[in-house]
């Protein structure tokens, strides 16, 4: 039985920091750790719970030094614990607005305003959704987001892992411990996930697999009961009966706030140089939320002690 | 043996005494039924975390015996677990604060020995206007890790009102609640049994499901 429970932040009255970081995943979170042990006053802002998507993995077994694999909350709180020990504040408030021009920099949070000389971004990804009819009706009545969080449901249930990336097989696999039968559909001609998921996931019993076919609708009355879907191929549609649907098709980034205060791709990535600066002097960006080939624990934290070194010189630390 | 890790003993009676200022009294009914998925668990915990803290007293209940008691806190299922500061606040657990909830069990501990909800200043001016009964019944995981945000504004709410009470409830330890209520993901928060909203919502949207459900009652 594992009781888990994060630093305690006692609410700071400071307002003026040196750096401020906003979001508390293991890119904000190493930052964070960079910056506190180079003497700079630094918050950590974070709108939810700290440790972002990473904590609500199950596993995560390719990030080094964990040979066994490790939780991603065990791993996270880890990490959050690191920086409250160098002396990071945390505060858990969302970031409502920015003005990144004035000097120093200005951040207004649901709570309160805070003042950065400079600003790391690393917001992260949030699960993106299909936007197929069904989808918002069926939304914590069938459909999750969260294995970890809401598995326990569908013991001895059948449901639908839509999407074969990493996400989707790895939360699959954990999934298995409670389900009957699992039915992965995925968009392209072939899985995504690393090869080591793939072969560990067929190895299970009662899964099925569903590649190149197209998630159309979600169907029920008052709760899910199936999933539609079109063999892209044939052109063929049918329904898969299922009490449960785990959705995941990829991530969105969390950057809403930003529009128009820092260059963005055409997905809403935050679009940095090979420094990790943003269109903005003196705000960087780390981690997922940034136009990146990769998105892993492993690329975040490297993305977020690269930002802290760079910013720590641009303020001249 | 300990559940606690002795690092996290020693740091977590170094925040007890930071903030742990008036008695705290956890109030716990357990049952020897056969039904009961983690009574001996649940009890083992709260057994460590009352040596965490000189202030802190764990009052043991048997839920099918002591009748009086059982009505006096308004227990309708076990095992439950209250937290009582100078007064009954209306701070519920049912099922095992273990998982992600024991954080939930820790703050709450930590805010009735402060004497006062860590809550912003609006939201306690805005919560006193509350004049008519409003039960909150959060659904969680143990395994789910926005779901302490929902229980600890519920229970915030309680100790800043009266006339407000939060329910944490375990869902795989409570399955016909859950069934009853449609609960497939949570946090589910209902309010008054009629509406309900799901996921991490921050204090003042929380706040503001509230008005709302008492606008339409």
């Amino acid at each position: 039985m594992e009781l888990i429970f994060g630093p305690s932040t006692q609410k700071s009255s400071k307002r003026e920091y040196d750096a401020i970081v906003i979001g508390a995943g293991p890119a904000g979170l190493t930052a964070a750790i960079y910056l506190a042990r180079a003497k700079l006053s630094t918050l950590i802002l974070e709108k939810l719970v700290p440790g972002g998507l990473a904590a609500t993995t199950d596993k995560i077994e390719n990030y080094p030094g964990f040979p066994e694999g490790i939780g991603g909350e065990e791993l996270t709180s880890r990490m959050e614990k690191q920086a409250v020990n160098f002396g990071v504040d945390i505060a858990l408030e969302e970031v409502l607005d920015v003005d990144f021009l004035s000097n120093p920099k200005v951040i207004k949070t649901s709570d309160s305003e805070y003042t950065g000389r400079g600003i790391i971004i690393a917001t992260g990804t949030s699960p993106r959704s299909l936007n197929v009819p069904g989808e918002q009706k069926f939304r914590g009545k069938g459909i999750s987001y969260c294995a970890t969080c809401d598995a326990p449901f569908f013991q001895d249930k059948e449901v639908v892992v839509i999407g074969c990336g990493n996400s989707g097989i790895q939360e699959g696999i954990y999934l298995k411990k409670f389900a009957k039968k699992i039915t992965f559909v995925e968009f392209l001609p072939h899985m995504t996930a690393e090869k080591v998921l793939q072969e560990r996931v067929r190895a299970l019993d009662n899964v099925e697999f569903l590649l190149n076919h197209q998630v159309t609708a979600f169907e029920g009355e008052e709760k899910l009961t199936g999933v539609r879907v079109k063999n892209r191929e044939t052109g063929e549609e049918f329904l898969i009966p299922a009490d449960g649907a785990f959705v995941y098709v990829g991530l969105k980034p969390n950057t809403e706030f930003l529009k128009g205060k820092v260059e963005m791709d055409e997905y809403g990535f935050i679009k940095t140089d090979e420094k990790l600066k943003t269109s903005i002097p003196g705000v960087y960006a780390a981690g997922d939320v940034r136009t990146t080939m990769l998105r892993q624990v492993a690329t975040a934290v490297g993305d977020g002690a690269l930002a802290a070194k760079l910013l720590e010189e641009e303020l001249g630390g | 043996m300990g559940l606690l890790k002795e690092e996290d003993r020693k740091y977590l009676t170094s925040e007890f005494s930071k903030h742990i200022k008036n008695p705290v009294k956890i109030i716990h009914f357990t049952s020897e039924s056969n039904e009961c998925m983690y009574c001996k668990e649940t009890m083992e915990i709260l057994k460590e975390v009352e040596e965490l803290h000189d202030l802190i007293t764990l009052y043991i209940y048997n839920f099918d015996t002591d009748k009086d008691m059982v009505e006096k806190y308004g227990i309708e299922m076990f095992p439950a677990t209250v937290i009582e500061g100078e007064k009954d606040y209306g701070i519920k657990f049912y099922g095992i604060p273990a998982g992600y909830e024991f954080s939930s069990l820790i703050e709450d501990i930590m805010d009735v020995g402060e004497g006062k909800p860590d809550l912003k200043e609006e939201t306690i001016n805005t919560l006193k206007d509350i004049n008519k009964p409003v039960h909150l019944k959060v659904f969680v995981t143990t395994s789910c890790p926005y779901c302490p945000t929902a229980v600890r504004i519920a229970h915030k709410f309680a100790m800043a009102n009266e006339n407000i009470k939060g329910d944490m409830i375990e869902a795989n330890e409570f399955p016909e609640l859950s069934q009853r209520y449609n609960v497939y993901a949570v946090p589910r928060v209902v309010i008054n049994e009629d509406r309900y909203f799901e996921g991490a919502l921050p204090e003042n949207q929380f706040l503001n499901e509230i008005l709302e459900a008492l606008k339409e009652g």
